[in-house]
């Protein structure tokens, strides 16, 4: 999304030291390989679970699903941990603690965003208080839709992360393509300010707010309600068709 | 629903008050905190449930048309209805009993504050005012509560529009 990400350019001080030996620079690329597995199937998790996403992040940490088979521990603390699992609507008061946090987190570190408000805000999109997804102000690695995903969902989006990673140390990772949207967009209503708004949707919402007032109902006279297009006419059917 | 027997004296006889069947006594704002005192110290309503501001935009008057058919109305001002609602805890001589009142705040003004009656009264208070706009006079700590701190306006108020550009997110 636009977000500069250096994870990939990622250096372990162990390099230093290989260099300076003479005739060891084939024993860097099994080295690479080795922290490479080693970052992969040690993924400590941040859970920024911060509504029902992180339920369904608890039942995948929990026996049945057992998010420890992947070496993947929830730790409390943002220090030690590599990925941050933002579970949650992310409201625009926690948005800048929310990069706070992944702030804090040392190198290599990813992010997974998990649930439609993570990734999009959803239906709180078009809410005063809700930021329309985590990806506005951080890099996001692993998109897991869902509302809320499954705990199966959720592991396979730590396997494609997993995937990501080893494909970056190999540099064998391509970047997605992306796709147009074909489905629904939103908003629906184009924004306030926007020059596409429709004037009667600002009248309309001014309308509806007295409309709630129990005493009158006053409504102001001139104003229609923004009216749906009218649906496309059939094409004409030939005259001499129809006989079989 | 009915209120509870002595709370309905109280406001009707000592204070002329009329009850609502829904919302209780309508008082005006300079008797608020007389009879919330009352409601405290004599009637033992010492749980307070909640206070709830609801904002109604200004509505203007209409004049009387003999070929609409419509009649004249006087128009109201832009304000805001607080509600409180008590409740005091069950006895041996009585069960749980509720009781409402509420208060007519024009925009612009202030409503007394109730937070040194009822200690619970403090915070929800504060979220009246960060979300509504309600100014409450003679509270210890009005700033916002829920919004962020330099956020412009209050966001449950009817004229505030939803879909307002706030951040470089939007």
């Amino acid at each position: 999304m636009g977000v500069d990400q250096s994870n990939e350019n990622f250096e372990h001080p162990l390099f230093d030291y290989m260099e300076k030996i003479p005739g060891a620079d084939i024993g860097l690329t099994t080295a690479d390989k080795v922290l490479s597995w080693g970052a992969r199937n040690s993924l400590w998790v941040f859970p920024m679970a911060t509504s029902c996403c992180g339920i369904e992040f608890m039942a995948t940490a929990c026996g049945r699903f057992d998010l420890d088979r992947i070496g993947t521990v929830a730790r409390g603390t943002p220090r030690q941990c590599d990925v941050m699992v933002i579970a949650g609507t992310i409201t625009v008061k926690m948005a800048p603690r929310v990069k706070k946090l992944w702030d804090m987190m040392p190198e290599p570190k990813w992010a997974i965003a998990m649930g439609s408000c993570a990734i999009s805000g959803d239906f709180y999109r078009n809410i005063y208080s809700v930021v329309p997804g985590v990806d506005t102000f951080m890099p996001v690695d692993v998109y897991v839709p869902g509302c809320p995903p499954n705990p199966d969902h959720l592991f396979e989006g730590f396997k494609r992360l997993q995937d990501k990673i080893k494909a970056k140390r190999d540099g064998t990772w391509v970047e997605p393509e992306e796709r147009p949207v074909t489905g629904m967009q939103m908003p629906s209503v184009p924004r306030y300010g926007s020059p596409d708004r429709d004037p009667a949707y600002d009248a309309a919402q001014l309308m509806c707010t007295q409309n709630m007032h129990p005493g009158g109902a006053l409504l102001k006279e001139g104003v229609v309600l923004p009216q749906p297009a009218p649906p496309p006419e059939p094409p004409a059917e030939p005259a001499d068709g129809g006989e079989s | 629903m009915t209120w509870p027997i002595d709370a309905e004296k109280l406001c009707t006889e000592r204070f002329g008050l009329e009850l609502c069947e829904t919302e209780g006594a309508g008082v005006d704002r300079t008797q608020l905190i007389e009879l919330a005192t009352a409601l405290k110290n004599e009637l033992e309503f010492g749980f307070f449930v909640y206070v709830v501001s609801v904002h109604y935009p200004a509505v203007e008057p209409i004049e009387a048309d003999e070929e609409k058919g419509t009649e004249a109305a006087p128009g109201i001002p832009d304000r805001t209805v607080v509600h409180y609602r008590l409740r005091r805890l069950a006895t041996d001589d009585r069960p749980t009993e509720c009781f409402a009142f509420f208060t007519v705040v024009p925009t612009g003004e202030s409503c007394p504050s109730v937070s040194s009656i009822w200690a619970g009264a403090d915070w929800q208070e504060r979220e009246q005012f960060d979300l509504v706009g309600t100014v409450f006079a003679d509270h210890p700590d009005l700033r916002r509560i829920m919004m962020p701190e330099d956020w412009p306006g209050h966001p449950l108020r009817r004229d505030y529009a939803i879909d307002t550009q706030h951040f470089p997110w939007r």
